[in-house]
């Protein structure tokens, strides 16, 4: 292989982590967004919260990331349903500004509590696959990275498989359609709900732990996700699950191309001026979900 | 008796003369700076509560203002009467041509667009170091002092802000503004054109925020990429939404309340940051519908408007022309070689199966889509190549099959919408007064059958395109809207009705249309058309009449 | 009559000294520069519970990020009665925010802020008690070019103030000392992925890599740089010498790794050091770092000036121009602007422990 592709492709490969674990935060995002309509802004900070638990449970219990995935979505899972019985329950009546404005609030509160708590210094988290690099040929690829990609990859097949191919998953795509009608079937509505709310939470978790030994973690470290996050689900087609991880992936690539050719001030220009060109072409996003309309 | 934004105005004046003449120069600062905030949330209203485009741009404006203040002011030593223009033009002309490329974007695509505007805005705070000052920002603005001085100069400022924006929405603009923010095809439909009123709203929003940009800067003394950050935009929606979505005298509370709120909670101590969070979150629990929004429940004074007939003039009588109009989907031919009159006075019936293609003449017709062949006129004027809005002012007025008013939105302030729109003053900017559109429009519903064609004769049509009118109506309500269809024939007006109650339309009509499969497969008065053998088979054999 | 008056005057005089001074800690103890707002926090704090009974009271307000909380923070406490002094911020803008105040209030502002140009402005109220930019990327640059003879440079720093100031200086250095400076990029702090940039660093042509960061950016660089096996020498900014930096990283990925700082508490050295290292870590449990020990100075001089009587803030301004003071970490003296550190240290990693070696020490870099 040429030495300039060779260059791009371990760029590409880089970039593929991140946009991995941005793919899953857009996921969370979207979840409930299918299910309730809402905007949750604090997907991102509830990012961070998976981190810090992960940091304070790899204090507690010296074994390798990969054993304390599972505690740390169950835990998140838990604040998850806390969570929606705060920010969706009180709002779901009104209009859709004040549940996007109480996820912010809620945010910004968790936020200062870990700073009060834990400072707002970076702590590092545990590692999943132990640390070091591995050759594949002659590109290289960090455990860290590889971790993740393969987290994200299982976690989100298994979300793929719960939507697509379970009874739980026919029934929350029937009741995000017309609520009154699910209801009126006799689907539970508000317990999908709250389901959905865990399962976000436990993927935020999930993405929290992954970041949280490679990457740190801070009580601000949520804000940039949400942002991507927003930007994946809204470019894929507000609602479109396959949209949201084509969108976080383009990201990644995005910022880890052009930093790697110009700089990362101009990676963040070219991505949001690329953004807004996508959004002339395509006004309603690359896959415009039927939910597009709720926007 | 007074409306309670106007006693929670006097409330804020009193509070403000408390703190000018005895409060500390600490609580004189923060008052200054709150009218810079205030000064941001009264333009978002206008964007955002009145035009109901949910722009994250706002902070970035406000940003641009206090730049545009450091950069001229500051470095270049403007004076003041120079600069004040400069902060406001700086700001709009900037947000204008930051618009235009993304106008026709809705909801959160619209936000993605705008937040992307304020992330370029931020970064050239911060990385165009030559202009901005990089990251450590451009000190040496001219200082308005501590002392009361700046204070008033702020909330002078903000008193004629105020006015601006009541003036801007006064009249027949709030029910227009309430219809482009409830439902965007329906505005379009009522002569209102939505993306030019929001672009308009989103323009003057950045004015107002360049104002209170500037007028941070000139209290602070300096300019740093801090105002540039996102937790300006977050307070911002914080402060219009907690005040109360809309409303001018919400904004000046709301900006009060959250510019106040981190201060008033620093005896806490250590964890007073966290309180600010659950603050905020206790704010929007507690008043649904914003503070003042929640103080108007309890205070309804909504004034039965008294119905003012209007002079029956004589509509401007045109006939409506279909010459060969083809439209397909996806290549699926939904129409083919349509051509049809309606002649005024005339009222036209239009049948034909499910899927037929009819609601697909009338989204032709009334602007919503366009044929790719034919051409559609009214009178001498050719329609096919308008927008909605600019058909619905031309003489062509439609209902819709299921018309289900936005939210929140009575049926004579949707009335009222489209007489403003009639009027040609909608949407910010020249306006009727509110009390004779509002007579008239309770005229109308009194005459009309249902709100929606209220609402479409309220744009004195020369066509009425109705679909299916008599949908669930019982016998005596639809002899009642015969009688109004062929009153508004008797004006001279001409009506194409679609409708699937065949007793009801082949009285009422004076000829009949048959579509099908997108063909007009006959023209005729309703005997010749029932007389068909064609029709019979394909269409009337189905349902007995 | 007169007696009486005489009396009534000593008395005022007396309680007027006898009460408390009142010392406000302005620093930020949230938002982004949290943990070093921390640091002088607990500096300042160790100071005074040191300090004679009933001399001082600390009074600690958070100025968080923005400048007008600064200002707002000042202005409360100065409702409560004017004061002498204050412990200022670390973050350059809300200095430059505060700076006017302190002329019309006539308040000494303590601060440990780098940005260069806070006592370039001819603020006489402004007194900074650690190496300011200037200074510190002036021994950044010397150790790369004298010690490990490099002389083409490649540097990322941070888009905030403290990176594009530390990067103007960097690149005014290595202008003085014939050093080429190859590269040089900023990155915002919520870069993630740092290969990209490094790698165009390395590939750069330069000898020696240079880091002017914040404490989280530093670490996912240093860390970065072993991961990709790039063997360049790198020299951090002070950030690194922080114990929660180096805390983030294994003591391997470390190795040969240095960093620019005013001090090194950890390091230990001296007996002075070694008691304050204790008694800091006492108190919160935690490890000091250079921004807690010359804050903990300044506000030990400030202490000594007010036990000597001095009450208003033109004599409290005075005695610190004029005065000398020997700190734990250094010497401190004004140089007639303002600034009274004129030390800076070079520490590196040996691979074995998360404690710097102190390599090398620059005194009197302002003398030149």
């Amino acid at each position: 292989m040429p030495a300039e592709l060779l260059t791009f492709a371990q760029l590409v490969l880089n970039g593929l982590a991140l946009g991995a674990a941005y793919a899953l935060v857009a996921l969370g995002f979207v979840l409930v967004l299918n299910a309730t309509g809402a905007v949750n802004f604090a997907q991102g900070d509830m990012v961070m919260l998976g981190g810090y638990a992960a940091v304070a449970l790899a204090r507690a219990l010296p074994v390798p990331g990969l054993l304390l995935l599972p505690l740390v979505m169950a835990a998140m899972a838990g604040f998850g349903l806390l969570f929606s019985a705060l920010a969706w329950r009180p709002f779901r009546h009104r209009p859709p500004i004040f549940g996007l404005l109480a996820t912010v609030a809620l945010g910004l509160a968790l936020q200062e509590a870990m700073n009060a708590l834990e400072g707002a210094g970076p702590q590092a988290g545990p590692a999943l696959l132990g640390v070091g690099e591995i050759r594949l040929g002659p590109l290289g690829l960090s455990r860290a990275s590889l971790g993740i990609l393969l987290a994200c990859l299982g976690l989100g097949l298994a979300q793929g498989w719960l939507l697509g191919r379970t009874q739980f998953g026919r029934r929350l795509r029937a009741s995000a359609q017309d609520p009154v009608t699910a209801r009126a079937l006799g689907i539970p509505v508000d317990r999908l709900i709250a389901v959905s709310f865990m399962l976000a939470a436990a993927l935020a978790g999930a993405v929290g732990l992954l970041l949280s030994g490679p990457y740190f973690v801070t009580p601000t470290s949520g804000t940039d996700l949400i942002l991507r996050a927003y930007i994946a689900v809204a470019i894929g087609g507000w609602g479109s699950l396959r949209g949201a991880v084509v969108g976080a992936l383009l990201i990644a690539l995005f910022e880890s191309v052009v930093a790697g050719y110009a700089s990362s001030v101009a990676a963040t220009a070219a991505l949001y001026g690329a953004v807004l060109l996508l959004l002339m072409v395509r006004p309603s996003g690359l896959f415009p979900a039927p939910l597009g309309r709720r926007a | 008796m007074m409306r309670p934004a106007s006693l929670v105005g006097l409330a804020i004046a009193l509070w403000l003369l408390v703190v000018l003449l005895l409060g500390s120069g600490y609580e004189q600062r923060l008052m200054a700076l709150a009218a810079g905030y205030a000064l941001m949330a009264i333009g978002y209203q206008l964007v955002f509560g009145q035009a109901g485009a949910l722009s994250l741009a706002q902070g970035a404006c406000f940003a641009i203002g206090a730049y545009t203040a450091g950069i001229l002011g500051g470095r270049l030593g403007w004076p003041l009467w120079a600069e004040l223009p400069a902060v406001v033009l700086v700001p709009a002309a900037l947000a204008g041509l930051a618009h235009t490329p993304v106008r026709r974007l809705d909801g959160h695509f619209f936000a993605l667009a705008t937040l992307g505007f304020a992330v370029l805005v931020r970064l050239v705070a911060v990385d165009a170091q030559g202009l901005t000052g990089g990251a450590n920002g451009l000190v040496g603005v001219p200082a308005f002092g501590r002392g009361p001085g700046a204070m008033l100069v702020g909330w002078s400022l903000v008193g004629l802000g105020a006015a601006l924006a009541l003036w801007l929405t006064r009249g027949g603009n709030g029910p227009a503004l309430a219809l482009v923010r409830g439902d965007a095809d329906l505005a379009r439909a009522s002569g209102l054109d939505p993306e030019r009123i929001r672009a308009r709203g989103f323009v003057l929003a950045a004015g107002f925020a360049g104002a209170g940009g500037a007028l941070q800067a000139h209290v602070l003394g300096l300019v740093s990429p801090d105002v540039a950050e996102f937790s300006v935009m977050v307070g911002c929606l914080a402060m219009v939404v907690i005040g109360g979505r809309g409303s001018v005298m919400g904004a000046v509370l709301g900006a009060l309340l959250i510019g106040h709120l981190p201060e008033w909670l620093r005896p806490l101590g250590a964890s007073y940051r966290v309180a600010y969070g659950l603050g905020l979150f206790a704010c929007l629990l507690v008043a649904p519908a914003g503070l003042i929004g929640s103080l108007e429940r309890f205070w309804p004074m909504r004034r039965a408007a008294r119905p003012v007939a209007g002079q029956r003039a004589a509509p401007a009588v045109a006939t409506l022309r279909i010459d060969g109009v083809e439209k397909s989907y996806g290549g699926i031919a939904v129409l083919r070689d349509v051509t049809l009159e309606v002649r005024p006075g005339e009222i036209v019936g239009l049948i034909g199966p499910n899927g037929s293609g009819k609601t697909t003449l009338v989204n032709l017709i009334s602007g919503l889509d366009r044929p790719d062949r034919g051409t559609i006129s009214l009178g001498e004027r050719r329609l096919d190549r308008l927008s909605p809005d600019r058909i619905a002012l031309a003489g062509v007025a439609r209902s819709f099959q299921t018309p289900a008013p936005p939210d929140g939105m009575a049926p004579l302030d949707l009335v009222t919408a489209a007489l403003a729109a009639k009027r040609g003053c909608a949407g910010f900017g020249a306006a009727a007064e509110l009390e004779p559109l509002q007579g008239r429009a309770a005229d109308l519903l009194q005459r009309a059958w249902s709100t929606d064609i209220a609402r479409a004769l309220a744009l004195d049509p020369a066509v009425l395109l109705l679909d299916e009118p008599a949908a669930g109506l019982d016998a005596g309500e639809r002899d009642r809207l015969g009688l109004l269809l062929r009153a508004l024939a008797a004006e001279g007006r001409g009506l194409l009705v679609i409708e699937h109650d065949m007793g009801f339309l082949m009285g009422l009509v004076d000829r009949v249309a048959v579509l099908l499969d997108g063909r007009i497969a006959l023209i005729g008065t309703p005997d010749a058309v029932r007389a068909d053998p064609g029709v019979r088979a394909a269409y009337l054999g189905t349902v007995p009449c | 009559m007169r007696l009486f008056a005489v009396l009534l005057l000593t008395l005022v005089a007396t309680k007027a000294l006898a009460e408390p001074v009142r010392l406000p800690i302005l620093v930020p103890v949230t938002g982004f520069l949290s943990l070093e707002g921390t640091s002088q926090r607990n500096g300042a704090l160790l100071a005074l519970k040191q300090a004679p009974p009933g001399l001082a009271t600390g009074e600690v307000s958070d100025t968080a990020t923005a400048p007008e909380n600064a200002v707002n923070a000042l202005l409360r406490v100065l409702d409560q009665g004017p004061v002498p002094a204050i412990v200022a911020p670390m973050l350059g803008t809300q200095m430059l925010a505060l700076m006017p105040t302190a002329v019309e209030e006539k308040l000494a502002l303590l601060t440990v802020s780098g940005t260069a140009s806070l006592t370039e402005r001819g603020n006489p109220w402004v007194f900074r008690f650690f190496p300011s930019d200037r200074l510190a990327k002036e021994a950044h640059v010397r150790y790369a070019v004298e010690q490990l003879g490099k002389r083409k440079l490649a540097l990322i720093y941070q888009t905030t103030a403290y990176g594009q100031s530390g990067a103007s200086y960097i690149a005014a250095s290595a202008k003085r000392h014939g050093a080429e400076l190859l590269f040089s990029e900023g990155i915002d702090t919520d870069v993630k992925d740092l290969a990209p940039i490094l790698g165009r660093a390395a590939a750069s042509g330069a000898d020696v890599l240079l880091f002017h960061l914040h404490a989280g950016s530093t670490a996912l660089a240093v860390r970065q740089v072993a991961a990709l096996g790039i063997t360049l020498p790198v020299i951090a900014g002070s950030a690194l010498h922080q114990p929660a930096t180096a805390a983030l990283l294994e003591p391997m990925e470390l190795k040969g790794v240095c960093a620019e700082s005013g001090s090194s508490p950890v390091s230990g050295g001296s007996p002075r050091l070694d008691r304050f290292l204790a008694e800091y870590r006492q108190a919160f449990g935690a490890d000091p770092d250079a921004y807690a020990l010359a804050q903990y100075d300044a506000t030990q001089m400030l202490l000594d000036i007010l036990a000597r009587g001095a009450r208003t803030g033109e004599q409290v301004r005075a005695a610190l121009a004029q005065g000398q003071w020997d700190g734990v970490a250094m010497h401190y003296a004004s140089d007639g602007r303002g600034d009274m550190a004129h030390s800076a240290l070079i520490l590196c990693y040996d691979g074995l422990t998360r404690v710097p070696r102190i390599v090398q020490r620059y005194d009197g870099l302002d003398a030149g």
